[in-house]
Order: structure tokens, then C-alpha cells, then sequence
């Protein structure tokens, strides 16, 4: 069953195309890869996508719903979560603040409740504080639950970036550079990690500038290039599809060409 | 449980003042200081927790205080109404003001509610049919409450003690529930808040709203008590006087701004300044705030926390 | 209403003088926002140290009205070179709150400071200029007037010829436009910023002096102008100084003439109304185009 699917995504900044009439689909119960050299639209897309950008053309359904036009709240609470490249937490909150902050579980609570702590907004706090429990046991930050989130690490701000989603019992959660300036030990952890939360019924949407990563976790991975979508396929099929190796790799050893020419 | 028994100790002392303090100066100093502790506490959900720095507040701080002398004076109204009428008027104004100023950038609101708070000083001197200009109102009637006269400056001071205790109140509910949580995600990050499903308007109006009530019912409370309202109610020294307590106190820490403003509000008055030597010295503070302690006095001991903290991790 | 030309032209004259130095208070703010991001409230506070330094600096030159000018000129520059290197080069670009409420706060030492120092009352100041004029045609033009037109149209000339010219200009304008291209080809921004803030403030200088005889010199009357200067700014696109100059002009007339024509209560009024619609339609100003970026 297709949960997301785009078609015709166009968006152009200042007459330059990041992203032109680019169609794909993220299946249910996947972990799909969207990887592409530098400038190829990968950003520009998920934030399409998640509502942080207006696409030019184009529709994006989320399950049977069209969320094209929906700012980015509206589209978090249909179900959609995200990260972002580079992380962002609540820096003065300590990490269960951080998971609370996620309004899914409140989604019933009015203001009033919220104000006045009626019953209904104290049942939701508490199932919302034991899920925020299992969120940061699973990602293991357990000891440090009620530290200012400040204090973590990068990659742990990334765990807890991703625990948050998790707030939502969400149906699609989209990641943008999971492991970009992660310690290159924890790399296998955290896609053990994902596999695990795989399992338990979350569809992922991975962008990520690691071939390796990506290829070793997802069922399918896309390619863009120029805002194009370049090929599709099994991990296998895309490690040795000519085109990408062309496009992609090819450029990549054109930059470290380029870079070792200058230094 | 400490901060509640201090808050009682706190309550109890200020309760007893009257009875051991019949300086009416004294006395005078404590009313504005509950009324200005008020407004640097709205000022402070828009400014500490939405992060929107509103210069407004002095806007609605006049309205506020034109609307309930208009009230008592052309409208006939008791003084419970007038209050009432100007906590309306300042909420009515923000809600149709505040959603098109809220859409704007930061730079751009800073500028706009500046703006708004100008205009309605122009307002108050120009618009003479209905606020008398510069010379303003004078002699408002002595207030009273279900037949009680306000007039004593010790009856006055437990008028003001109790609104400041409501308002103080109803901040403090309301910082410390999931709305204030919010607010102060909003602030953080609003990106961030936005993508885990989190509307920033409605929030940002509530706190925009809310804290143009309060401001607006404080300065409906304090021409009671000067007996007056001409355009310098719209002096730059009120907005001044409750951005220091904001700064000081550390913006988005209640208890930091309550505290700052007591200290702040006691002791110039204790060392005898006049107006313009305070207004240098809070001048000073707020300078020196910014430079060396950005978050104010709530930052400070936040700061050492998160040392010790990374100290004890590392 | 009877008009007659001579009167209408006289109010136009008075306008054009009060435009041009209303422009360079305004054309100053313009300049440190440029610079630094920075929104000065105490932007008025400097023009009025400046009329003082007029005052004060006059007797000593014999009420001669071009060195007291230039010594308001180099104390108000100095305070700006102060300010910066105490205060405004320690706020970074992002923290834009934190730069308001220093500025803030500078104002108010600065205001409140002077009204204890000289009390609130306004003083008269007088030059070797009188209160002499000379006739073109029918319309009676003042010394004081034509001499602070000239110093105005003097300090705006010589700006542009800087902007324009000068390496110091052209980096100054580059960090307006584009500052991580200017840091890119290696412009110094805390040079650059330093200069700004000082030009600026130099010009506060000069306008506070040549203000300090035709109006009245009081601690108060920078507040009066700064909120003017910041609508003036922000409908001419902050950041943007020709933008800023003109609209300036058009405000000098425009108070001129509703002055003596109209019901002048709401005139002051309504250019703030006007600067709030402008802010809400386009938050860039009328003149900012792309040029400076606004968060």
C-alpha cells in the first residue's frame, strides 16, 4: 500500500530549479532512502513535502489524504513527522519537557483543560509522560531524562530528536541526514535502531548523504539529481545501476578531485 | 514546597505592612510597585515566554488607564466596571491588532508595537473630544467596591495587593501549565514546534491578548490611584520601568521577574534617588544586564546548573 | 482658506530645512542598521548630546556657529566610537532583542542623565548668526535655517562622495548588501561597523547643532525625534539611506505645511499610522528592495 506518494513536485527559487516535476511513492511499512549528490533537491523536497516550503506544482497525498496545502502543524498532526538537517531540540527543556512538547497525545486537551488540569488533560499527560518514557529508554538516554537537553552530545540531541517523533505514533517519519556528524562508531546502532522501530510499524522516509548507511538500511532507495528523480530500486539494483554510479559517484570523485586539487 | 512557603512568608509580610508602615509614602511606593510587578509579569509572558518583545504594553497600559477614568467619568460606571471595561478594551484591541502585527518578522514587530504605543500617546493628547487632551482627567472619584471606599491610602494599598495576588496568579497557573510549555517551545524553535504539530498563532495571540488584559486592568487600576490620567500616563518611563524588571529579573523566569521587580521597586526608593538619578541607574542595570548577564538573574543560576551538570557528566 | 504663494512658499522653504535635518538623524539610523543590524534607540539621545554640545561649545568661540558645530560633531562621534567599542561590538548580529534593549538603556543614561545633570527646562541658544535673515523676493529666510540646509546638504554630499568612493564606503556599502559576499573578499566587519556607528553619530552631531538654535535644547528632545527617525527609517527600507532622505524631505513639508493649513492635531499621528500600514504590507519599506535582508 502506497502511505505517501508525489507527483509532479516542482519548486524553483529565483528562477533556479531545485526540484523539477519529480514523482515517487514511500510504501507502507518501508524504510525508503532518498540520497543524491550535493544541490540535487533532496532538502528542498522533504521540506516540500513536510510544508516548510511551498512546492510551485505539484500534489503530495498522505494516505488518502491531499496535505499539498497544509502548513507544517496541520501536516504533523495528520501524521507526518520529520527532522531536521541540522538538529534542533528545545535546548532549555530537559528531555522529557522536550518529548511533551509534542502535541499528538494531546490532541482531545483544549486550552481550558490544559489550564485548569482537568482530568482530561491529566490523563493525557500521564500517557503522554509514560510514552515519553519508552521513547528515551529506547533510544537509550534513560540516564539522562531529566537533564537540560543542552547538555547532550550532537548525536545524542539526534536520538532525542528522533525519540520526539516517536511522541506521535506517527505514520510516516522523515529524516534529513540521520547520521551526518554522528560519531561513525554509532552509525550501526542507530540504523539497528530504526530497523527496530521499523518493525514495530513506522514507515521512514531517510535522507542522507551516507550511500553506505542507506543502502545497508532501506528496502528501497531514491535517487535524485538536478531536482530529478535519476532511478529507483532495490539497494542492490542501485549500487550498480550505471547512471547512478555516473552521476552520482562520479561527481563525488570530480569534488574530492576538486578538493585535493586545491589544498 | 520551598518556593510555596516562601511565596506564604512573602504573602503574610506584605499583608501585615500596613499595619506597621503609615508612611503614605511608603505606601504609595508599595501600590505602584504591585501595579508595575503586574505589568512586568504580562510583559513577560509576551516578551519571556512567546518571545516577542512588545513595546504595546505601554499602548495598552494607557488605554487601559483612559478607558477606566473615561468610564468613571463620562460612562457613569462604578469602579469594578470601569476596571473591568478597561481590561475589555485593551484585550479587544490586541485581538484585532495583534493577528496582522503577529505575522510579521521580529524586527518588524519590535518597530510596529513600538509604533502602536506612540500612536496611542498621540491619541490620548490629540483626540481632545474624548480624552480632554493634554490637559486630561482629573479628579477620578475615590473608588469603591460594593459600598467599601477605597480611600485611605492603606485601603488602596490592599486593593492593589489583591489584584496583584489575582493577576500573579493567574500568570503563575498559566506559565507552569502545558500552555506556558508551549509558549516557551514556540520561542526556542518555532520550526521545530511547528513540525511536531504545534500551531505558534493562537499561542502567541492568547499571550498577546492575555497580557494586553492585565496591562490594560493595571493601568485601569493606577489612574484610581493617581487620581488622574493626562498623556504623560503614556510616558516611555512606565514601558522602561517594566522592561528592566523583565531584563533583570531574566525574560521567560517568573519568580526571577516578581523578585527583580521588588528589589528593583525597593531599593532606589530606599536610597532616596530622585526620579531621574533612578531612571540612570536603571538605565545602568539594563546595560549591564544585557552585557554581562543576557538572561538576567534566572540565567545566572540556569548557567551554573547546566556547569555543574556537564561538570558531573564529563 | 486664502493661501497666498509667498506664505506657501516660505512653509515649503521651513520644510525643506526641517526634512533635511530630520534626514540626518534618519539617514544615521539607516546607517548603523546597515552596518550592524542594530536598531539605535539611542539614536535621539546622541542628537540631543550634540545640541548641548553646541550649546556649550558656542561661548567659547565666540557664539562662532561653524566650530561649535564641528566640536558637537567630533563629542558626538567620539560617543559613538565609545559606545561601540564598550557595548555594540560585543552583540552579535542574531541577538536583535539584546541590541534594543542595550540601546534601550544607553537612552535612558543618557536622557535621565542629562535631566539631572541640567534639569528638564529648555534653553534658548544663540549664535553669531542672530536671529538675522535675508529676503529672496517676498520669502524671509533665517540664517540659522540656510546655514543648517547647507551644513545638511554639505554632510549628505560628502556621505555619498564616501559611499561612493572611498574604500571605507565601498566596504561599508557591501556589508549593507551583501554581508557574507563582503566577509567573503575579506572586509573587515567590526572595521566597517565602527566607522558606520561613528559617521552616524558624527551626523547625529551635526544635527543636534544645528537644531540647538532654531528649536530649543532640552534632555528630552531626542525622544521626540527618534520615534519620528524610526518611522522615517522604516518607511524609507531600513537599511536604506536615500530611502530614508527622501522620505525625511516629504515629512519636513509635510509638517510644515499641515502646520499652518490643516487641523494639525492628527499630522503627527498620521505618519505613524502610515508607517504601520507600510510595515504590514511590506515589511521591507517602501525603498528596500532585495538589498538588505530583514530576518
Amino acid at each position: 500500500m502506497t502511505l505517501l506518494e508525489i507527483a509532479g513536485l516542482s519548486k524553483a527559487y529565483r528562477g533556479i530549479h531545485a526540484v523539477r516535476n519529480t514523482s515517487f511513492r514511500v510504501e507502507q511499512g518501508t524504510i525508503t532512502g532518498l540520497i543524491g549528490p550535493n544541490g540535487s533537491g533532496k532538502t528542498t523536497t522533504i521540506d516540500c513535502i513536510t510544508g516548510f516550503q511551498q512546492a510551485d506544482a505539484g500534489r503530495i497525498r498522505l494516505e488518502d489524504r491531499d496535505i499539498s496545502d497544509l502548513p507544517p502543524q496541520r501536516i504533523a498532526r495528520a501524521g507526518l513527522l520529520r527532522t531536521f538537517q541540522t538538529v534542533r531540540i528545545y535546548d532549555d527543556f530537559d528531555l522529557m519537557q522536550n518529548l511533551l512538547a509534542v502535541t499528538a497525545p494531546f490532541a482531545d486537551v483544549t486550552g481550558w483543560d490544559m489550564f485548569l488540569r482537568r482530568r482530561r488533560f491529566r490523563e493525557a499527560h500521564r500517557q503522554a509522560a509514560r510514552r515519553a518514557q519508552e521513547a528515551i529508554d529506547l533510544v537509550g538516554l534513560t540516564r539522562l531524562i531529566d537533564a537540560p537537553a543542552a547538555i547532550l552530545s550532537y548525536g545524542q540531541k539526534k536520538l532525542l530528536a528522533l525519540a520526539a517523533t516517536m511522541m506521535a505514533n506517527p505514520k510516516l517519519v522523515i529524516l534529513d541526514e540521520p547520521v551526518a556528524g554522528v560519531d561513525p562508531t554509532r552509525v550501526n546502532d542507530i540504523a539497528e535502531l530504526l530497523r527496530r522501530i521499523n518493525r514495530s510499524g513506522t514507515t521512514f522516509l531517510i535522507v542522507e548523504h551516507n550511500v553506505e548507511f542507506i543502502t545497508n538500511l532501506c528496502d528501497h532507495v531514491l535517487v535524485l539529481e538536478q531536482g530529478r528523480l535519476l532511478a529507483e530500486g532495490a539497494p542492490k539494483t542501485i549500487r550498480t545501476d550505471a547512471r547512478v554510479l555516473d552521476a552520482y559517484l562520479g561527481r563525488e570523485r570530480q569534488a574530492e578531485r576538486d578538493s585535493a586539487g586545491l589544498q | 514546597m520551598r518556593v510555596a512557603g516562601l511565596t506564604a512568608l512573602a504573602l503574610a509580610a506584605l499583608a501585615i505592612l500596613p499595619l506597621f508602615v503609615h508612611s503614605n509614602y511608603v505606601l504609595s511606593i508599595a501600590i505602584s510597585g504591585f501595579i508595575f510587578v503586574v505589568c512586568a509579569a504580562a510583559l513577560n509572558l509576551i516578551y519571556g515566554f512567546a518571545g516577542l518583545l512588545s513595546f504595546a504594553q505601554l499602548g495598552f497600559w494607557g488605554i487601559g488607564g483612559y478607558a477606566a477614568a473615561i468610564a468613571v467619568v463620562d460612562g457613569k460606571l462604578g469602579f469594578a466596571a470601569s476596571v473591568m471595561f478597561a481590561a475589555l478594551l485593551a484585550a479587544v484591541i490586541a485581538l484585532v491588532t495583534g493577528f496582522p502585527i503577529l505575522r510579521t518578522n521580529r524586527h518588524a514587530f519590535v518597530i510596529v508595537t513600538l509604533t502602536f504605543a506612540l500612536l496611542c500617546a498621540l491619541v490620548a493628547r490629540d483626540w481632545i473630544s474624548v480624552t480632554r487632551g493634554p490637559l486630561g482627567i482629573p479628579s477620578l472619584p475615590v473608588p469603591t467596591f460594593f459600598g467599601f471606599a477605597f480611600a485611605s491610602p492603606t485601603r488602596f494599598y490592599y486593593l492593589a495587593f489583591a489584584f496583584a495576588v489575582l493577576a500573579l496568579g493567574i500568570l503563575y497557573a498559566l506559565v507552569t501549565s502545558r500552555i506556558g510549555l508551549l509558549l516557551k517551545a514556540i520561542k526556542q524553535n518555532e520550526a521545530l514546534a511547528r513540525s511536531q504539530g504545534i500551531s505558534p498563532m493562537p499561542y502567541k495571540l492568547f499571550a498577546f491578548v492575555l497580557g494586553a488584559a492585565l496591562t490594560g486592568m493595571a493601568g485601569g487600576i493606577y489612574v484610581f490611584h493617581l487620581r488622574i490620567v493626562d498623556p504623560t500616563f503614556l510616558d516611555f518611563y512606565y514601558m522602561q520601568t517594566f522592561l528592566i524588571f523583565v531584563v533583570l529579573g531574566g525574560a521567560g523566569s517568573f519568580w526571577g521577574v516578581v523578585i527583580a521587580g521588588a528589589l528593583m521597586v525597593a531599593l532606589p526608593e530606599a536610597l532616596r534617588f530622585t526620579n531621574d538619578l533612578r531612571m540612570v541607574i536603571y538605565g545602568f542595570v539594563l546595560v549591564v544586564a544585557m552585557l554581562v548577564m543576557p538572561r538576567g538573574i534566572a540565567g545566572v543560576f540556569h548557567d551554573r546548573r547546566l556547569n555543574a551538570l556537564r561538570a558531573k557528566l564529563a | 482658506m486664502e493661501i497666498s504663494l509667498t506664505y506657501f512658499l516660505q512653509l515649503t522653504v521651513n520644510g525643506i530645512v526641517l526634512g533635511l535635518l530630520y534626514g540626518l538623524i534618519a539617514v544615521g539610523l539607516a546607517l548603523i542598521f546597515g552596518v550592524m543590524e542594530i536598531v539605535n534607540f539611542a539614536h535621539g539621545e546622541i542628537v540631543m548630546v550634540g545640541a548641548f554640545a553646541m550649546m556649550f561649545a558656542l561661548p567659547l568661540f565666540a557664539l562662532g556657529y561653524w566650530p561649535a558645530a564641528l566640536v558637537a560633531m567630533l563629542v558626538t562621534g567620539a560617543l559613538g566610537l565609545l559606545l561601540y567599542e564598550l557595548l555594540l561590538a560585543r552583540i552579535e548580529r542574531s541577538e536583535f532583542e539584546r541590541s534594543i534593549l542595550v540601546t534601550l538603556g544607553i537612552s535612558m543614561i543618557l536622557l535621565y542623565g542629562m535631566q539631572y545633570l541640567f534639569t528638564a527646562t529648555p534653553r534658548l541658544v544663540d549664535t553669531n548668526l542672530g536671529f538675522e535673515g535675508f529676503e529672496l523676493g517676498d520669502i524671509r529666510i533665517t540664517w540659522i535655517r540656510c546655514v543648517a540646509a547647507f551644513a545638511a546638504l554639505a554632510a549628505f554630499v560628502a556621505l555619498g562622495l564616501i559611499l561612493r568612493f572611498t574604500q571605507f564606503g565601498l566596504a561599508m556599502r557591501a556589508i549593507a548588501q551583501n554581508r557574507d559576499a563582503a566577509l567573503m573578499i575579506g572586509i573587515k566587519p567590526r572595521q566597517v561597523a565602527r566607522n558606520g556607528v561613528m559617521v552616524a553619530t558624527a551626523l547625529c552631531g551635526l544635527a543636534g547643532a544645528a537644531l540647538a538654535p532654531i528649536q530649543s535644547v532640552q534632555p528630552a528632545m531626542g525622544q521626540a525625534l527618534i520615534f519620528k527617525a524610526f518611522a522615517l527609517t522604516v518607511i524609507g527600507g531600513l537599511g536604506h539611506m536615500g530611502g530614508a532622505l527622501v522620505v525625511a524631505i516629504m515629512l519636513g513639508l509635510i509638517e510644515s505645511w499641515s502646520a499652518a493649513f490643516t487641523d494639525a492635531v492628527w499630522q503627527e499621528a498620521s505618519v505613524f499610522i502610515v508607517m504601520i500600514v507600510i510595515v504590514l504590507v511590506r515589511p521591507e519599506g517602501l525603498f528596500g528592495g532585495k538589498r538588505v535582508r530583514l530576518g
